[in-house]
């Protein structure tokens, strides 16, 4: 059942619930920005606009604070049942990945400034060679998850989900690169395990998307499309478990 | 977030609400005073009309519970009561007591001359007073021989001198009392010879010409045999009317002929059931007249209205919840009726029955049909006995014009009233006894 | 670039998302024109039903109450009836029991099966019926006679015990079950009314559960309570789940789905869906059911 447009009895409901979604997106604009200063802070080894952007990091962490008090205070004013649960779940989780996503975006951000330290000499340009692609593509996840979320679309939300994939990929063949380098030459090694820390940071980004494309699909279509592999399917009975020997 | 909405009050020409109100205030308190005093005005005057009423019934009706007695030495002469001297109880019996009494009023006015005068000085005491004696002697045969004075019913004229309510002052032939009369009373009244008991006789006999003897027991019996046929037959059938209709029987077009028909025959005049009775118990079946099952059989005719509409009212008011509690539990409809809703509904229609009861004490105008108007001196002892009811008795005797009959209605319509506010009463202290909760 | 230019480009795109979901729903949702003879989203049968509802259908002179309702109640369940005023489902309840035999101008059609007996067929006397398939009610109606009475009144009108000792045995054990025993075991001889909403309540299962039946219908038996007396209720309900079929009634979805494992939700009449209590609450199938449960109703 997808989530109705008709508007609840208690019109206020309507608009708490606007309000959170507005949040929330707002939110994921946020996020999407930070991922596109930090890259091009990188890309530009403007130091000032990387440390702008480590600041900026608490606007995000402070909606992710209010967004979670609507939430919680929403399920217990308003006791949703329904589509409105599963919107509300997942802007929940869909809060958390996007707090992620700027944790990712602030580590980058990191990253660049120890690269760029002043210390020792820049990398190499084709030690960076992979994060300028990973970064469109991390980027383009984002941007086209928050859209899918903002227009319920579940098409878009499965594309996304099989783009991480290619995400994944990149990020496979990117550090297999670099430590072809690293054995190639190990002066390279200390900016290497930044960049290794700068293209793991987007493929985590990636992870987020999928997560958010996932609660985007939950939310319209009530199934959960989580992939099973990182679920221990006796998880209810190990726990059991460990409470009994506790 | 303080956006206008459709449920804004419009604008009232910029008074507020406030002063809007104040200004029909005064119109609306005095417009609740108004009524308030015009209720007040109406209860005051029902309960002066109530106090007339008792004070009028009261103020003439008290004097009846009190009967004046002369008394008079009375000699048991046994040449007069035994002459053979054998104590043979029949011809005690037999025997002329009013002699003796005369004697004995002759005793005490020895001056007393020539046969009118006589007569007017037997006068003075009851024609009852002979009875009297022969009872006393009957009960105690010892007596023969003795003088002894001896307590004797004075005649209702006496009675109502005595009470005062003839005027001395008139003349002789204004008054029912004669000159000399007033005199011997006098002078008895001076040797402490006249005196006021308790009026048993009202409460122990029945009906007679004589006022000083006339009592209401007759009627009282008749009453009470008359109501208890009426209770006895109108309260079960009722009942079980009642119930069936309300709980049992189909919700049809029958029905509700039934229940219309049940409803206008609570409407119909009493009088018209008197003809019923006349026409189907008298003629038709042959049931003799004045007879207290006949007036109980119209009675129940009656009150069966009456006491149907209390029963499916006290019915109805059963909760609903408590039919489906048993219902749910899996009690027969029968069951369901009888372990909780009749009982529920008992003090309900007790009451209802008890109201149709008094209904049916008060009422003179059928019975008048079925014969129990007639002149009755004999207590009845069964339903089949030939007797009257209080109302028609009270009738009766306001149609008499002599004082003491006079006091005697309204010593009667005390007596009724007084069971009518005792089963009223009853009905009250049933009910809020009864009554319960849920 | 600040976060207000932001905010206005996510507005924008939550319009066009508004519209472009309205798009998404038409394609997905259950095609709803006639509301007459609808299919019940939904699985009706169970596994083991101890009640089987075939093409029940209810009317109340002209007006149809209840249309062609095919439903499965299984053992050992507890199943939630919810819907708006009106719906049919109380009417469906008293089907079960033959409750609506009491109102003069209805009608029942179709056939329920109490395990396999057609409930409706002749041979059937509703006084067994009932002994077999108790109820609570909506308000707590206990008899106006003591504690001791209301709990022994079954047990005596179907001549369940031979002598007192064992009609005390029964009682003190439904008053156990009921949770109510160590509350009113000092006075069992005063009236059931005397009780609190809530001790009402539970004294009238404990009265329904003293003639031991199959079955236990409650049609919102907690909406004259407190919160407290309703938890208490419903920690009852989940017990008696182990000996009895329950069906209950509610117009609290929160109660429903905290009391039942499956949920049935009824309107205007039709069987609109019927599932797993936490289907129903989280993704339920049907739009009337979503529109009801979300609050969006009417």
């Amino acid at each position: 059942m997808p989530i109705s447009q008709d508007a609840h009895t208690v019109k206020q409901f309507d608009v708490q619930l606007a309000n959170l979604r507005n949040m929330v997106l707002e939110m994921g604009g946020l996020a999407e920005d930070q991922l596109k200063r930090a890259i091009t802070a990188l890309d530009e080894e403007d130091l000032t606009a990387t440390r702008e952007t480590i600041a900026r990091d608490r606007i995000i962490n402070g909606l992710q604070l209010k967004a979670d008090e609507d939430c919680i205070s929403l399920i217990a004013l308003r006791q949703p049942l329904g589509s409105d649960l599963r919107m509300i779940m997942s802007l929940a989780n869909t809060v958390t990945d996007l707090e992620r996503i700027g944790d990712g975006a602030k580590k980058i951000a990191r990253m660049t400034l120890h690269i760029y330290d002043g210390v020792s000499s820049p990398p190499s340009a084709k030690l960076l060679r992979d994060v300028r692609p990973m970064a469109e593509l991390a980027a383009d996840m984002l941007h086209d998850c928050l859209d899918a979320l903002a227009r319920l679309d579940v098409e878009k939300a499965l594309t996304i989900i099989q783009r991480d994939g290619e995400l994944d990929q990149e990020f496979q063949s990117a550090l297999r690169r670099l430590i072809t380098y690293m054995m190639e030459d190990s002066r390279t090694i200390g900016h290497a395990i930044n960049v290794v820390f700068i293209i793991k940071a987007l493929e985590r980004i990636g992870d987020h998307c999928k997560n958010i494309a996932e609660h985007t699909v939950y939310l319209v279509e009530g199934r959960n499309i989580q992939q099973r592999r990182n679920i221990d399917p006796n998880v209810g009975a190990t726990l059991a478990q460990d409470v009994a020997e506790d | 977030m303080n956006k206008p909405n459709s449920a804004t009050v419009p604008a009232t020409s910029g008074r507020d609400i406030k002063t809007i109100v104040n200004a029909s205030l005064p119109r609306r308190h005095a417009a609740e005073r108004r009524f308030r005093w015009y209720g007040l005005i109406a209860i005051s005057l029902g309960l002066a009309f109530v106090v007339l009423m008792f004070a009028n019934i009261i103020g003439k009706g008290y004097s009846a519970f009190w009967q004046t007695y002369v008394q008079v030495p009375i000699s048991f002469d046994a040449a007069v009561l035994d002459p053979q001297g054998n104590r043979d109880a029949k011809a005690i019996e037999g025997a002329d007591y009013g002699a003796l009494v005369r004697a004995g009023l002759r005793a005490v006015f020895p001056n007393v001359q020539g046969r009118g005068e006589l007569r007017t000085l037997y006068a003075l005491v009851s024609s009852d007073a002979p009875q009297e004696l022969r009872r006393t002697v009957m009960a105690n045969p010892a007596l023969i021989g003795a003088t002894q004075e001896v307590w004797l019913l004075a005649s209702a004229t006496v009675d109502t001198f005595v009470k005062g309510n003839i005027d001395r002052t008139l003349d002789e032939t204004e008054r029912p009392i004669k000159d000399n009369q007033v005199a011997w009373i006098d002078k008895l009244a001076a040797a402490g010879k006249v005196e006021q008991r308790f009026n048993t006789l009202l409460f122990g006999s029945g009906d007679s010409r004589e006022p000083e003897q006339a009592g209401i027991r007759g009627a009282l019996m008749g009453s009470f045999y008359t109501l208890l046929v009426t209770f006895l037959l109108s309260f079960p059938i009722g009942v079980a009317t009642a119930v069936y209709l309300e709980e049992f029987a189909p919700k049809n077009r029958w029905t509700d002929l039934i229940e219309v028909n049940i409803n206008n025959l609570a409407a119909v005049p009493s009088i018209v059931f008197g003809l019923l009775g006349l026409a189907v118990f008298i003629n038709f079946f042959g049931l003799p007249r004045s007879a207290p099952l006949v007036g109980g059989l119209v009675l129940s005719l009656m009150t069966l209205p009456v006491i149907i509409i209390a029963g499916r009212a006290a019915l109805t008011s059963v909760p609903p919840s408590i039919r489906e509690a048993a219902l749910g539990m899996g009690a027969s409809k029968l069951q369901m009726v009888g372990h909780h809703v009749l009982p529920l509904a008992l003090p309900g229609m007790l009451t209802g029955s008890i109201i149709g009861m008094a209904r049916a004490l008060g009422e003179s105008a059928p019975l008048l049909m079925i014969g129990m108007v007639a002149f009755i001196v004999d207590v009845p002892r069964g339903f089949m006995d030939p007797a009257t009811v209080l109302p028609v008795q009270i009738y009766l005797w306001a149609d008499l014009p002599e004082r003491a009959f006079v006091e005697r209605t309204s010593a009667a319509i005390m007596v009724l009233l007084g069971f009518m506010i005792l089963m009223n009463g009853l009905a009250i202290v049933l009910r809020k006894r009864f009554e319960r909760r849920w | 670039m600040n976060t207000s230019t932001i905010a206005i480009e996510t507005k924008a795109a939550l319009d066009g998302a508004l519209n472009a979901a309205a798009g998404v729903r038409k394609e997905s949702s259950v095609e709803v024109t006639d509301y007459s003879n609808r299919q019940t989203v939904g699985r009706i049968t169970v596994d083991n039903p101890k009640m089987v509802c075939r093409g029940v259908n209810v009317y109340y002179g002209e007006k149809h109450a209840l249309k062609n309702v095919g439903l499965d109640i299984g053992a050992n369940e507890v199943i939630a009836f919810i819907g708006p005023s009106g719906c049919g489902k109380s009417t469906f309840l008293r089907c079960l029991n033959r409750m609506n035999d009491t109102i003069a101008t209805c009608r029942v059609t179709g056939q329920i099966k109490l395990d396999a007996d057609d409930i409706y067929d002749k041979s059937i006397d509703v006084v067994q019926l009932r002994a077999r398939v108790g109820m609570v009610f909506q308000k707590p109606n206990p008899f106006p006679k003591s504690i001791y009475e209301n709990v022994a009144y079954g047990p005596r009108i179907h001549g369940m015990v031979n002598n007192k000792a064992e009609l005390d045995e029964l009682v003190y054990a439904s008053l156990e079950r009921a949770g109510l025993l160590k509350e009113v075991e000092k006075r069992l001889d005063e009236p059931g009314t005397s009780l609190s909403g809530g001790q009402q309540q539970r004294l009238c299962i404990a009265r329904a559960i003293a003639v031991n039946p199959e079955v236990i219908l409650m049609d919102e038996p907690c909406s004259a309570l407190d919160p407290i007396a309703t938890a208490k209720i419903e920690e009852l309900i989940d017990e008696l789940r182990e000996n009895y079929t329950i069906v209950i009634v509610t117009h609290s979805m929160q109660q429903a789905a905290r009391v039942s494992q499956r949920t049935a939700y009824f309107h205007l009449g039709d069987l609109i869906e019927v599932g797993d209590t936490d289907q129903i609450f989280t993704n339920p199938r049907h739009k009337l059911t979503e529109d009801y449960i979300t609050g969006r109703f009417g």
